[in-house]
């Protein structure tokens, strides 16, 4: 199952190519990750709009990185309401793998996500490798989602419910007459 | 009252005051609730515009309605038929035309309370105020037509075709075909054939009016092309279901 999900993570990624005009992180070890904002995406992104990001990760180092994998991340950070968001429904896409990334070399992966919830975020590529000691990040991208007035289940629910309800007991009066008559 | 006022009277009173009728408009709730609890149940569904919301269910509304109508319609004439209740209905002194204006008018009250009962549903998916009313002329300036144009063809069909089952078996598969481009989405509707049968199509031109005016804000004075192709339409239904109803022997 583990593999079937890498096999598809790496189906997503694009091929090693020669670094891109991007301004990394620090590096921590040989990698260096950059992540920009994908070219398209809205400016002022509401709720349901589709946004991408586009990472270059780089292998600054003299040897091949072995077994990497780099993944995003999510944090809520309006006030009260800091967390770390559950990608389940913003996106499909959560991970690439690589088995080997030479040095000089670097793996570019777009980070596409449906925007959910209205409020404040920051996201984050963070890469790892199987013999790294160190985990290499992206700087924190922010973006902000604009409420969008979609529909609300506390309007839908008592009409969706109660109308068929009422109708379903206008019923009533029949079925009584039906068992008065002889 | 007149003798079509009566005639109508009778099929309202037989779609309101009756438990088969009222099942009818249950039912045709129940079908509005499940649309709505789809929406609010679905992240993707959920977070559609308001106004891609309330589009989508004016469509929804004007094809129940027009399923209704169909089968009001299919029974107007081959369901007195099949009751032996038309030979009483055809030799009272009420010519044709009152008979039909009659049966209209019992489906036009059909389509009322079809509409008054999806108000509360198009209130919960997002409209309130200005947007409510805007949503009910739309329903009364395009969808009424549509309706009744379907009413009429199924009329027609029962009155030349015999059975309630023949003349409803046709109208149906013209209604799903008819309101198809509920079901298709917009890049198939582009192409050369969509393009003219979306032309010709009066549930097209409801659906398209309806997008103008919700999700485009187009005003409802700019829909004068769209309400001008339903009305010919409805005139033309009209046309064959008269032809169908005074062809009818005793």
């Amino acid at each position: 199952m583990v593999h079937l999900f890498l096999a598809a993570c790496l189906a997503f990624a694009a091929p090693p190519t020669a670094a891109a005009p991007l301004a990394p992180a620090p590096a921590a070890g040989p990698l260096s990750v950059a992540l920009v904002p994908a070219p398209g995406a809205p400016v002022r992104p509401r709720m349901g709009d589709r946004l991408s990001f586009h990472s270059v990760i780089r292998n600054g180092g003299e040897a091949p990185v072995e077994g990497l994998v780099a993944w995003v991340s999510l944090v809520r950070v309006d006030r009260g309401q800091e967390a770390p968001v559950d990608l389940e429904d913003w996106s499909a896409q959560k991970a690439v793998t690589l088995p080997s990334l030479g040095p000089g070399q670097s793996l570019e992966a777009d980070w596409p996500m449906r925007l959910i919830q209205a409020g404040d975020y920051r996201v984050v590529v963070s890469a790892a490798s199987r013999d790294g000691s160190a985990l290499a990040a992206s700087p924190l991208r922010p973006f902000t989602v604009a409420r969008r007035p979609v529909v609300e289940s506390r309007r839908v629910v008592p009409v969706a419910l109660g109308l068929p309800g009422l109708l379903a007991a206008s019923f009533l009066p029949w079925r009584r007459l039906r068992r008065r008559r002889p | 009252m007149t003798p079509a006022a009566l005639v109508a009277r009778i099929e309202a009173r037989e779609l309101l005051a009756s438990p088969r009728g009222r099942l009818w408009l249950l039912l045709l709730s129940a079908a509005l609730s499940a649309f709505a609890l789809l929406l609010v149940s679905s992240t993707e569904l959920g977070l559609l515009d308001r106004a891609q919301v309330l589009y989508a269910q004016l469509g929804l509304v004007t094809a129940l309605g027009a399923l209704l109508a169909v089968v009001q319609g299919a029974d107007a004439v081959a369901g007195e038929r099949e009751r032996g209740s038309l030979l009483p209905l055809l030799v009272a002194p009420v010519s044709r035309g009152a008979i039909l204006r009659g049966k209209l008018g019992g489906q036009a009250a059909a389509w009322g309370a079809t509409a008054l009962l999806a108000l509360p549903y198009l209130w919960a998916g997002g409209a309130s105020g200005a947007g409510l009313l805007r949503a009910g002329a739309l329903l009364l300036l395009l969808g009424t037509p549509v309706v009744l144009t379907f009413g009429l063809l199924a009329t027609g069909l029962g009155a030349r075709l015999r059975t309630v089952r023949a003349a409803l078996l046709a109208a149906l598969v013209v209604l799903l075909l008819s309101a198809s481009p509920l079901l298709l989405g917009p890049g198939l509707r582009q192409t050369a054939a969509g393009r003219a049968f979306d032309l010709v199509n009066p549930f097209s031109h409801a659906l398209n009016g309806f997008d103008e005016v919700v999700v485009d804000s187009a005003p409802l004075a700019a829909q004068v092309v769209h309400l001008g192709v339903v009305v010919a339409w409805f005139a033309l239904a009209l046309r064959y279901a008269l032809a169908g109803v005074r062809k009818v022997a005793r």
